[in-house]
């Protein structure tokens, strides 16, 4: 924009043409393009080469073709059975969908409490949960499977090697309490106003006026809660002995540790673990993109 | 029936008008927020206690002796005295600036609220007597589960056993006594709140309470400091052995710190009038001076034998650090100005980049994996090749770029050539370990970091360019400052904090990049130890060796080092920093 209005002031001075090249701009343009498309070209490589071997015979992946010769799809029939996709990815699934219920319910009252309404303690007690946000994950894992294992022995049902373990830890969420509360604190008074005239309650005006104004928040932290859930490792590991409740991290992780010759399955099976995320993320991706240039999440 | 009715009517005013309102409201918000706070207590602030004192155990699997702080030493050598003492001075600073605060404060209203000193120091007690319940309360209940094996789980046996461990010997007293505590604080808080009606009061007592809790955590650490000190020195005179750097460390660091304080003293003698106050602190400030001075004339002798694991770890991670940072944030910078010129089709650019960001760590390590394989068919093998250059192992190498480097052109004996003849041999393969700098394997892993993460930063850098005022660049471009001269003056600068936060959790980053090297450990043989940054070795430690005593004192190491950071970070940009 600057340099549009720049140029325009001398506009008189020059033919058109001649300003355009002379002043740099074409110039400038093609070089601007070419970055940005070595750039774009970078980025995407290992995907159009995994995509690619995917679709290989295991000699062609090995010589270090670039192109396959003929498109075997067959081989992402072997890798869904030879690894069990589907198990796997249903997991995850199912992991993610309890997580979220749990987490979107407290972490909703707790956003609406600390954006709407007026109670002693309030800003210390947010302010004491942001400043949590920095414990790194491997001070808390410790102690947590300690407790995780403690719970499931005294507790009515076992928690390792089954859902509890993997979903409640990540329940409680600072970073969804911090996104909503900030959206919920913008929402423009008088709709409260009104609603309160109305005779609306807490409750009401949350589920009524406040939810469904929030959609791009709710939807961003549906979107981290999955991205979560098909990265987590280290903690399934942990907590998981047998295959029952394995993610999808982990599965394509024990598939290529086993089948590590086999490049055009595990690539493959490297396509089944990304597609579900980047069909997700092209979908949400403009209130992703804007979530985080606003909050600057995830290290 | 009477009475019960005038009862239930005096409940009902409390929550009518204008003030039972505010009540209603609180109780409601409190409601709203209990279960997301329980949830963040159990897993995210308990643990932060808990890891404190799984660290002072051996605890394998099931709990075990107590060793105290032999674990830190055990991971940071001596450090840990180091550390001690300046947590120390961090508390004794924070109850002096809380006073300072309160001072100001009580000032301002025309206060002299130094009475309630006596309530606060009686909350300080109930905070120390609560922490010394939980410490011997927490191994009871931590046995629970262990009498329960084999046992039929009821819900009568948990209530009993729960209240066994309650009443247990060595946790009643230590219950009692908090009990009485409190019971004295809330009684001397109430007293001292009915006899000076103020909103501030409770403040007051509270920010007491802080600096009395400040003044005995700092003192006492202190104390255990130094003794731990003396007897490393004695120790050392015994044995003639050198007590290492830490303990030296603590010395001089106190000198220096003592001769600071000696300055002050010095420079506010100058301005007293009365003659016996001016000779006084002029006194005082010499004593502290030669204090100082013996402190720092132990010169240290420059050995750290401390655990080969962390030093390894805290050497790949700094190797990392250096490697990422400025190469992702350089990318990023660039490319994001250049996006920013709004072309036609910025918006696919910045989606295109920010795709790696997304992609689950496994699939694109693994990815990565097959990609810089050491078959000389493998692409990036190929790639090279083809451009003249020999295959390389990649993954598999463990020896440092530097060397590689000095092989190729042909320096022969690279990194023992450059070291001086005079430097003692320890030294010298100290710092040889530094020279031949990151392995080939952990370059590796620095370009899927940096391919991973210059998508959120150009994110991040559109966000912070979007916030400069046009008005400002068009201005410049007006004068005749071509576009190096706009960035370089204008955009740059003002750009500072975003290019600070993003250091800043690029350094993170490199602290908690545990996944990516997980799954590239398999592949890499020999050379896995060359890219064992430290949040990998506190995962090895604690799930292949299962030592997780050991392992929660690393990662408490490791805390200490984020919050350092994040602290300085806070103090120079005087605002929070988020990341998760």
């Amino acid at each position: 924009m600057a340099e549009m209005e720049a140029g325009g002031l001398q506009a008189g001075a020059r033919p058109r043409l001649a300003r355009f090249v002379f002043s740099g701009s074409l110039a400038w343009k093609l070089f601007s393009y070419s970055v940005l498309v070595i750039g774009a070209a970078v980025s995407l490589v290992p995907f159009v080469w995994m995509v690619s071997t995917s679709l290989m015979s295991l000699g062609e992946a090995m010589g270090g073709r670039w192109v396959p010769g003929e498109l075997r799809f067959s081989n992402y029939l072997k890798a869904w059975e030879g690894a069990q996709f589907s198990h796997f990815l249903w997991n995850s699934v199912k992991i993610t969908v309890i997580t979220l219920a749990g987490e979107l319910v407290a972490s909703v009252l707790a956003a609406y409490a600390f954006a709407r309404m007026m109670f002693p303690g309030r800003n210390l007690i947010f302010g004491f949960l942001l400043s949590t946000m920095m414990i790194p994950g491997m001070v808390t894992m410790i102690p947590n499977l300690l407790t995780v294992t403690w719970l499931g022995r005294v507790g009515p049902i076992p928690w390792i090697d089954n859902w509890p373990a993997l979903t409640i830890p990540f329940m409680g969420s600072v970073f969804s309490i911090f996104l909503l509360r900030q959206f919920f604190a913008q929402i423009p008074e008088e709709l409260f106003d009104a609603a309160k005239i109305d005779g609306a309650g807490h409750l009401r005006m949350l589920l009524q006026l406040v939810l469904p104004l929030s959609t791009a928040p709710l939807l961003v932290i549906v979107v981290l809660s999955f991205i979560g859930a098909w990265n987590a490792l280290a903690w399934p590991l942990l907590v998981t002995n047998t295959p029952e409740w394995l993610p999808i991290a982990v599965g394509l992780y024990n598939f290529v540790d086993d089948g590590g010759s086999e490049v055009q399955l595990i690539m493959a099976g490297s396509v089944i673990t990304i597609l579900p995320i980047l069909i997700m993320y092209f979908f949400t991706q403009r209130q992703f993109t804007e979530s985080i240039a606003r909050s600057g999440l995830k290290g | 029936m009477h009475t019960a009715r005038t009862d239930v009517n005096r409940i009902g005013t409390w929550f009518a008008g204008r003030r039972g309102r505010h009540l209603r409201e609180a109780i409601t918000a409190y409601l709203f927020l209990v279960p997301a706070l329980l949830l963040i207590f159990i897993f995210g602030i308990f643990p932060v206690g808990f890891a404190l004192y799984v660290s002072l155990h051996k605890w394998l699997i099931i709990r075990d002796d107590f060793v105290g702080i032999k674990n830190y030493i055990d991971a940071i050598d001596n450090l840990a005295y180091f550390g001690g003492f300046l947590i120390g001075l961090g508390a004794l600073v924070g109850a002096y600036l809380l006073l300072r605060r309160l001072m100001a404060e009580a000032l301002g209203h025309g206060h002299r609220p130094w009475l309630l000193a006596a309530p606060g120091a009686l909350y300080a007690a109930v905070g120390f007597f609560f922490m010394r319940w939980l410490f011997f309360q927490l191994p009871e209940f931590l046995d629970i589960a262990t009498k329960m094996r084999g046992l039929e789980r009821t819900r009568e046996l948990f209530i009993q056993l729960l209240s066994d461990a309650f009443h247990a010997e060595t946790v009643y007293p230590h219950w009692q006594q908090f009990i009485l505590a409190l019971v004295l604080a809330l009684l001397a808080s109430a007293a001292a709140l009915a006899l000076w009606r103020n909103p501030l009061n409770f403040t007051y007592q509270f920010n007491f309470a802080g600096i009395w809790l400040g003044l005995a955590a700092g003192l006492g650490l202190l104390k255990f400091t130094f003794d731990a000190v003396n007897q490393a020195y004695e120790l050392a005179l015994e044995s003639g052995a050198d007590p290492g750097i830490w303990p030296q460390l603590t010395m001089i660091t106190s000198g220096i710190l003592i001769l600071v304080l000696a300055w002050y003293v010095w420079r506010s003698a100058e301005n007293q009038d009365r003659p016996l106050a001016f000779v006084l602190r002029i006194l005082a400030s010499l004593l502290l001076m030669m204090a100082a001075v013996m402190l720092i004339i132990e010169i240290p002798a420059i050995v750290a034998a401390g655990d080969r694991d962390l030093w390894g770890g805290l050497r790949v991670t700094i190797f990392f650090s250096l490697g990422i940072v400025p190469v992702q944030l350089s990318i990023a910078l660039f490319l994001s100005v250049l996006l920013f010129q709004r072309l036609k089709g910025s918006d696919v650019f910045r989606v295109i980049y920010f795709l790696p960001y997304v992609t689950p760590a496994v699939a694109s390590a693994t990815v990565f994996r097959v990609m810089f394989s050491d078959r000389p068919s493998a692409p990036i093998n190929r790639l090279i090749t083809s451009l003249g250059f020999e295959p390389q192992l990649w993954l598999r190498q463990s020896k440092g770029i530097f060397s590689i480097l000095a092989t190729m052109f042909r320096i022969e004996d690279y990194p023992q050539n450059i070291i001086p003849d005079w430097v003692s041999p320890e030294l010298s393969s100290q710092l040889a370990e530094w020279l031949v700098g990151p392995s080939q394997a952990l370059l590796v892993v620095i370009m899927l970091s940096v391919w991973t993460f210059v998508g959120y930063n150009v994110v991040i850098y559109l966000a912070g360019l979007g916030n400069i005022p046009s008005e400002m660049t068009e201005a410049a471009e007006i004068d005749g400052a071509n576009r190096w001269a706009v960035f370089r003056y204008i955009t740059f600068p003002l750009l500072s904090p975003t290019t600070y936060f993003l250091s800043l959790i690029a350094v993170m980053g490199t602290f908690k990049a545990f996944n990516t090297i997980w799954v590239l450990r398999e592949a890499q043989g020999p050379a896995f130890a060359t890219t064992r940054v430290i949040s990998v070795a506190i995962f090895e430690e604690f799930f292949v060796k299962t030592r997780y005593g050991y392992a929660s004192a690393m990662a408490f190491v490791l805390f200490a080092i984020i919050l350092t950071l994040t602290v300085i970070n806070n103090r120079v940009q005087g605002s929070r920093v988020f990341y998760g």
